[in-house]
């Protein structure tokens, strides 16, 4: 009657998630932003996306074939890191960097550690910081939206340098700083176009409304925790918030610094990247508060007028840190106190 | 077999060739941990030899060839309504629970007595009544509750007077209200006072562990690397006091138990008053065999049950449940998945009921980083097998666990290689 029965060791059952169901519920997530993306910069949002997500998936391809590695394609976190980077481009980026781009993110950024899991940096981050610095100029070109003035989107990418150009927010704020202008500038850019999107910026970043609801997304799967993302956006908002009260001339209200750059992308798609970001609670709200504070200063003191990346990245080089210093005390207290 | 609890084997009473009686003492050791062990039936010894034990591998056994088919006699227990607990000394519920070969029912098997038996280093002052069942599955102590009740609540009278604890509670999960309300009509019956009283806890696992459920109860923990009596608590399982009240009041030894038979393979799932010592395949044999083509003998429940090889392996006191899998439940579990990279996406440290960081500890173990394991209290895990069910890279965390606790008892020499 029973034949061929199995031994292991418990547990005998587990539920259905996997990893690759995890990438998933991200990519699904950031459909809303893509959308928007492609609402507002038109074709630019499809070939950068497609182009980087199809550069990274082939990188890792490649590197797996070298290191003679099973092909880890199934996972999806490629595509996920390919997105991510798209979308924190700016739309006028051209195809040949974004691929550069893409490669160095999964190549340096993840399979020199060992592949997913064991990077200590955001692949997507460490590609867009190489971009930055490789490329300066190309990167902090802003396009109009398409949905400001239609004629953008015609425009190939290699004459896009020529064509109009506009500020993003934060380069405003930033001017402001210096003119003690902040008040009358935030009245100019109305905080609905900051919701909507129809702002100039990266790719995917401008419109927080379709954050926003990836965002929540992810939280209702609980794919993400609440942690991370609202450590960013509290620590951001009480710093924005201390300058604004300081010098309400200068400095533009904390709301806008919550809606504007890669504030939202960064704190619910970037930090919030398990792999590089702190494993207790506890070490979640240090990394967020380091995050939303980091980038802030940058914002407020620094040269750049965004500063997302380079927090993103600063903290991850101290998760290792946050995480040894908030160990987990056993529920009956450490043992032999 | 002859170690059915935990503690010193039993020394065997009878040689190949004997007749034994029904109840009759066949296994004794002089250890103070330790518990004597009896036939359930009447007939002659085989022999005296090593069998498979679910926990140690081989134990050694005493096989007995029934002589005839005689079922046990059932106590009766409607005496066990009007009693007078106060009748009964100390030192004689200890003596009869110690004669009867009780041992905790739940799972672990510590002797009873040495548990109730006041200790003037440790005074019990609250005793709870572990009425949550172990794991999914497993429905053995709610149809105690539910059809013994009486002899429950005598059996809590009893150890409340045997351990001279002042509070008891009776933690019962709240999907199980026709059991709160069962045991709470009978307890009004017979205690006036509201010493003894019914707490119905959050259904969830794993809420029958000792140390989740005195969390739940008395919002206390026991300290890491401690015992329960650390904290003045004593934690009994239902099917315990219940063998506590046929021991002392109708001198019965513990020779059967109820044992959940259960899994989407067998034919009738149930649960069944076993003679302990009755083998799994005949156990399985009884409720019908199995429908579909089975794939894994548990014994236990799907969380922390063992997985048994030799379908000859007995029953024993502390085996609560027999749960045999399909093989399409166990190719969706873990071992039969491909084991991908931790992304530490933190769930397994979100469900440990104990706080701790799963993750880290089977990395550690994994790169045989026993000190680093250590560091992050390896030894204060359940074993209840949370982090590996949701795992969503398929790694086997509480094997790797377990594997570091063994590893780390032998590189202190607490048990041998």
């Amino acid at each position: 009657m029973l034949r061929d029965i199995t031994v292991s060791h418990a547990p005998h059952i587990s539920q259905p998630l996997s990893t690759r169901r995890v990438m998933v519920d991200v990519i699904i997530a950031l459909v809303p932003a893509m959308a928007a993306a492609g609402y507002f910069f038109r074709y630019h949002a499809a070939v950068l996306i497609s182009t980087c997500v199809l550069a990274c998936a082939a990188t890792e391809w490649l590197c797996n074939v070298i290191r003679k590695r099973p092909n880890s394609l199934d996972d999806f976190s490629a595509v996920v890191t390919g997105i991510i980077l798209a979308l924190s481009l700016p739309p006028s980026f051209p195809v040949w960097a974004a691929v550069v781009g893409s490669c160095f993110a999964i190549a340096i950024g993840k399979m020199v550690f060992g592949g997913l899991g064991a990077n200590i940096f955001n692949p997507a981050m460490v590609g867009r910081a190489f971009l930055t610095a490789s490329f300066g100029m190309l990167m902090t070109t802003w396009t109009v939206p398409a949905t400001l003035d239609p004629a953008m989107s015609k425009v190939a990418p290699e004459n896009m340098i020529h064509a109009r150009t506009r500020a993003t927010p934060l380069a405003w704020s930033k001017m402001a700083i210096k003119d003690k202008n902040g008040a009358e500038l935030y009245n100019e850019w109305q905080f609905k176009a900051m919701v909507i999107g129809d702002i100039a910026g990266c790719l995917g970043e401008t419109s927080a409304i379709a954050l926003l609801i990836g965002g929540l997304y992810l939280l209702i799967r609980r794919t993400i925790s609440f942690h991370v993302p609202l450590a960013v956006l509290l620590s951001a908002f009480v710093f924005a918030a201390l300058c604004y009260f300081r010098d309400s001339y200068a400095y533009v209200q904390p709301l806008f610094h919550l809606t504007s750059g890669g504030m939202l992308l960064g704190a619910f798609f970037i930090a919030t990247d398990p792999v590089t970001a702190p494993l207790t609670r506890r070490g979640m709200w240090i990394f967020g508060a380091g995050v939303g504070a980091i980038t802030m200063l940058i914002r407020v003191v620094g040269e750049y007028p965004e500063g997302m990346m380079f927090s993103v990245l600063l903290m991850n080089a101290v998760t290792p840190l946050i995480d040894k210093l908030c160990k987990r005390i056993p529920a009956g207290g450490r043992p032999g106190v | 077999m002859l170690s059915q609890h935990t503690g010193a084997v039993c020394r065997p009473l009878v040689r190949s060739g004997n007749m034994v009686q029904a109840g009759q003492k066949v296994g004794d050791s002089d250890a103070f941990v330790s518990a004597p062990v009896h036939s359930p039936i009447t007939g002659k010894v085989k022999e005296v030899a090593l069998r498979s034990h679910p926990v140690m591998g081989r134990s050694p056994a005493v096989v007995i060839d029934a002589y005839q088919y005689s079922p046990t006699k059932q106590p009766r227990f409607e005496r066990a309504d009007d009693f007078d607990e106060t009748r009964y000394s100390p030192e004689q519920i200890c003596d009869a629970v110690r004669q009867a070969g009780i041992v905790g029912m739940g799972g672990a098997g510590f002797p009873t007595r040495v548990k109730i038996e006041p200790n003037p280093r440790l005074p019990k002052e609250t005793m709870i009544v572990n009425g949550c069942e172990c794991e999914p599955y497993i429905t053995c102590d709610y149809r105690l509750m539910l059809e013994r009740t009486s002899r429950i609540v005598a059996g809590i009278r009893l150890a409340r007077r045997a351990s001279g604890c002042a509070r008891v509670f009776i933690g019962i999960e709240d999907n199980k209200p026709e059991a709160i309300e069962a045991v709470d009509a009978a307890l009004r019956k017979h205690v006036k006072s509201r010493q003894i009283e019914v707490v119905p806890v959050r259904t969830k696992y794993p809420q029958g562990g000792e140390r989740q459920l005195i969390a739940a109860i008395l919002n206390k923990h026991v300290p890491t690397g401690g015992i329960p009596p650390a904290i003045g608590v004593v934690v009994l399982n239902v099917a315990t006091v219940a063998a506590i009240a046929e021991a002392v009041l109708g001198d019965l030894p513990l020779t059967h138990r109820v044992v959940t038979v259960t899994g989407e393979a067998i034919a009738h799932p149930g649960n069944y008053n076993v003679a302990i010592g009755t083998s799994v395949a005949e156990l399985i044999e009884f409720c019908g065999g199995v429908t579909q083509k089975s794939a894994k003998v548990v014994l236990g429940g799907p969380m922390m049950g063992i997985a048994i090889a030799d379908l000859e392996t007995p029953v024993t006191k502390t085996t609560n449940a027999i749960t045999v899998l399909t093989k399409e439940q166990i190719g969706k579990a873990k071992f039969a998945r491909r084991q991908t990279a931790c992304i530490r996406c933190g769930r397994c440290l979100q469900v440990c009921p104990e706080n701790l960081n799963p993750t880290k500890i089977a990395h550690a173990v994994k790169n045989n980083l026993l000190d680093v394991a250590e560091s992050y209290y390896i030894n204060a895990c359940i074993e209840c097998g949370c982090c590996s069910y949701v795992c969503p890279a398929n790694i086997e965390l509480t094997g790797y666990i377990k594997t570091g606790k063994i590893f780390l008892a032998r590189q202190k020499q607490m048990i041998p290689p």
